[in-house]
């Protein structure tokens, strides 16, 4: 149950104090091995140019789904496992137990949010390309992204992959972006990479002069005024009207989230009770601001 | 009603003397049957897929009769859901039931009949107000009707009332029993409409605009009260045309004097059930508009677009009637005004306003 790892370190320590742990090994039918526990000490060894090591050979009628239970109890007590490997246990639990109960029993101890929904997040990661997979277990790609990936096509899914790790995302950033472009994708019938591929991201990925965190900040922005082109307009809207009005400085009014409630909140910034009150004089010979409210009004929506 | 079958009922404990129970195993003689704990789920439920093939026979214990859940921060119409049971065997994409979570199969409560003299006593006790009820809540009123006879002991039951009336809403044509039915008195049949093409796409295994708009001319010639309810409304491109279809055959078919109400209301859900819907229904399109979270947690679409729409559809309906009773469902006052012209300003006057349509068109 590995994958993605960096087998250094244990090459480093069994080449200086040998196998302490044997590993456990299947008899197959064919006469082979199935390594039970132990796959990356096997693997270290053989890199290290030995011939032999000592393994113990379980008994013929061991049962797979104990094989199993044995694999995941080793590694769970030698390292942490990645995200991929999490996905790898949890989907060969699924062929011995209910999705329940593997969702009871085994999802938290693997440090995963016990919901069916994440599960099936995990479940699917196995299915992916390994370039995902690898930015999956490296952390650079969130379990999230990587499942909602698993609905588009191959090309769309490398090209996402190539978005989100090439710039610093946070997977919270690379979650809404996802959505909107597989929205955008659908709404406009094209492909996710097409809309990925579409000159003003494009512009801001070639950009030399800004560095990753303004990028990641404009491709944000690029996406978000393609999926609620209309909203994003009442907003320009709205701003262009406030800075119109010459408000005094440090003064603000701000509308209710997405416009939706009829409320707005006046911020005034001061120091002094007098300086308070010569904004609020201010402000009420201010002409236009009794139209305020309607600033964002008349968006053309598309 | 297309591809419907039931597989397997499930009855839970409790409910095996009810007389639904007996009626239900009585239509379907051949249908394997199983005996169930209350709220255990019986391992061939698929909750991700609603279990629409199972049927499952509740001996209810909560209330049957129950406010409808709005919310403060929109107004409301004050109605009242008759809780018969849950889930129903269409296949709406967008249906809010498919974020319940715990609830698969198709559910009928057994022991409603008998429940019915509390639902009276609370009707009969507050003589001077309306209560306005339907069944089409939590599943389709006419889809199970064939089973179930709900219709057989509702009618008369609520008939028989000055003080309410009883909605039946539906997406089938199902309307046989109601037909021969000699209750008319109090009884709304109403239907959901949608444009041609959401139908099609979203509203699996119902019947067509036109079978509905057939089924509803029918049942207002054999002189029942109509009731018409564009929701969810969805924005696509074309949407306009779209609706302007469903509006004109509307006009061909269905004379207005007798149409008690309409309602429009935008599609609007929660987080969960987006999930749900993009999990069963993967290549749907519902979700392509500009959804903002609205005050109650639900997203709708950004208000100038739910604007637009009530308003051209509004503007048309009233052009083949002035007086349908038109509201909008879940909205804000500034929503009614800039789409209808006018607001009810609270759920109070709403109430008052829907009231008022049943003394005018149903008589006191
Ligand atoms: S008819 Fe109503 S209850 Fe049935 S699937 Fe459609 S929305 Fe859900």
């Amino acid at each position: 149950m590995s994958f993605s790892f960096d087998l250094e370190p244990l090459k480093a320590s069994i080449d200086r104090f040998g196998v302490l742990n044997p590993p456990y090994l299947l008899r197959n039918s064919d006469s082979h091995f199935t390594v039970v526990v132990g796959y990356r000490r096997l693997l270290a060894v053989r890199e290290l140019g030995w011939s032999d090591t000592v393994c113990q050979i379980l008994p013929d009628d061991f049962p797979p789904f104990e094989a199993l239970l044995l694999n995941l109890q080793d590694n769970l007590v030698h390292r942490r496992l990645n995200s991929v490997e999490k996905g790898m246990v949890l989907k060969r639990l699924t062929r011995f137990l209910e999705k329940e109960e593997v969702l009871a029993n085994f999802v938290p101890i693997l440090g995963i949010p016990s919901n069916r929904q994440t599960l099936e997040q995990f479940l699917g990661l196995e299915e992916l390309e390994e370039a995902i997979r690898i930015s999956v277990a490296m952390e650079r790609l969130s379990p999230r992204v990587a499942a909602l990936m698993g609905s588009l096509g191959r090309d769309d899914r490398l090209r996402m992959n190539d978005l989100f790790t090439s710039l610093k995302w946070s997977f919270n950033q690379q979650w809404e972006a996802a959505q909107w472009i597989v929205e955008i994708a659908s709404r406009e019938g094209r492909s996710a990479k097409d809309v990925i591929d579409e000159g003003e991201i494009v512009g801001v990925l070639d950009n030399e002069r800004v560095n990753n965190p303004q990028k990641v900040k404009s491709i944000v922005k690029i996406l978000r005024a393609r999926r609620f082109p209309s909203l994003v307009e009442a907003e320009k809207l709205f701003k262009k009207g406030l800075s119109g009005l010459s408000l005094p400085s440090g003064v603000n009014i701000i509308p209710a989230p997405s416009f939706e409630g009829i409320d707005y909140k006046l911020e005034i910034v001061f120091t002094k009770g007098g300086e308070l009150k010569e904004k609020v004089a201010e402000l009420s010979h201010l002409s236009g601001l009794e139209k305020v409210t309607e600033f964002w009004k008349g968006t053309e929506h598309r | 009603m297309k591809g419907f079958r039931i597989r397997r009922i499930l009855i839970e404990r409790g409910a095996e003397s009810d007389s639904l129970t007996k009626r239900v195993l009585d239509e379907l003689p051949n249908a394997p049957r199983e005996h169930v704990e209350p709220y255990e789920l019986a391992p061939c439920e698929n909750i991700e897929e609603m279990d629409k093939e199972s049927l499952r026979i509740i001996h209810f214990k909560g209330e049957f009769l129950k406010p409808c859940p709005g919310t403060k921060r929109y107004i409301c119409c004050g109605y009242k859901i008759l809780n018969v049971g849950s889930n129903c065997p269409l296949d709406c994409s967008y249906c809010y039931l498919q974020s319940y979570v715990n609830q698969p199969s198709l559910r009928i409560f057994s022991n409603l009949q008998e429940n019915l003299d509390v639902i009276g006593d609370i009707i009969d006790s507050s003589p001077d107000r309306i209560f306005r009820i339907g069944t089409g809540e939590f599943t389709d009123s006419l889809s199970l009707d064939f089973l179930t006879g709900w219709t057989d002991f509702l009618l008369p039951f609520f008939s028989r009332r000055k003080n309410c009336v009883l909605e039946l809403k539906t997406k089938t044509s199902s309307i046989k029993s109601l037909i021969a039915s000699r209750y008319r008195k109090a009884i709304v049949v109403a239907w959901s409409l949608n444009t041609p093409r959401i139908i099609a796409n979203e509203e699996h295994k119902t019947a067509t605009l036109k079978r509905r708009i057939l089924a509803a001319q029918e049942c207002q010639k054999a002189g029942f009260f109509l009731g018409f309810h564009f929701d969810p409304l969805l924005y696509y491109p074309g949407w306009e045309a779209g609706y302007e279809q469903t509006v004109q055959l509307l006009e061909r078919y269905i004379a207005p004097e007798s149409v008690i109400w309409i309602s429009l209301g935008s599609f609007r859900y929660m987080p969960s059930l987006k999930r749900a819907i993009k999990r069963r229904f993967p290549g749907t399109n519902i979700f392509d508009g500009e959804f903002v979270a609205g005050l109650d947690g639900k997203f709708r679409y950004f208000k100038p677009i739910r604007v637009e729409m009530y308003g051209k559809l509004s503007e048309r309906l009233d052009k083949w009637h002035h007086d349908l009773g038109l509201y909008l469902c879940m909205e804000s006052d500034d929503v009614w005004r800039q789409s209808l012209g006018w607001s009810p300003e609270n759920s109070e006057n709403l109430c008052s306003y829907l009231d008022s349509r049943v003394r005018k068109l149903m008589g006191d």
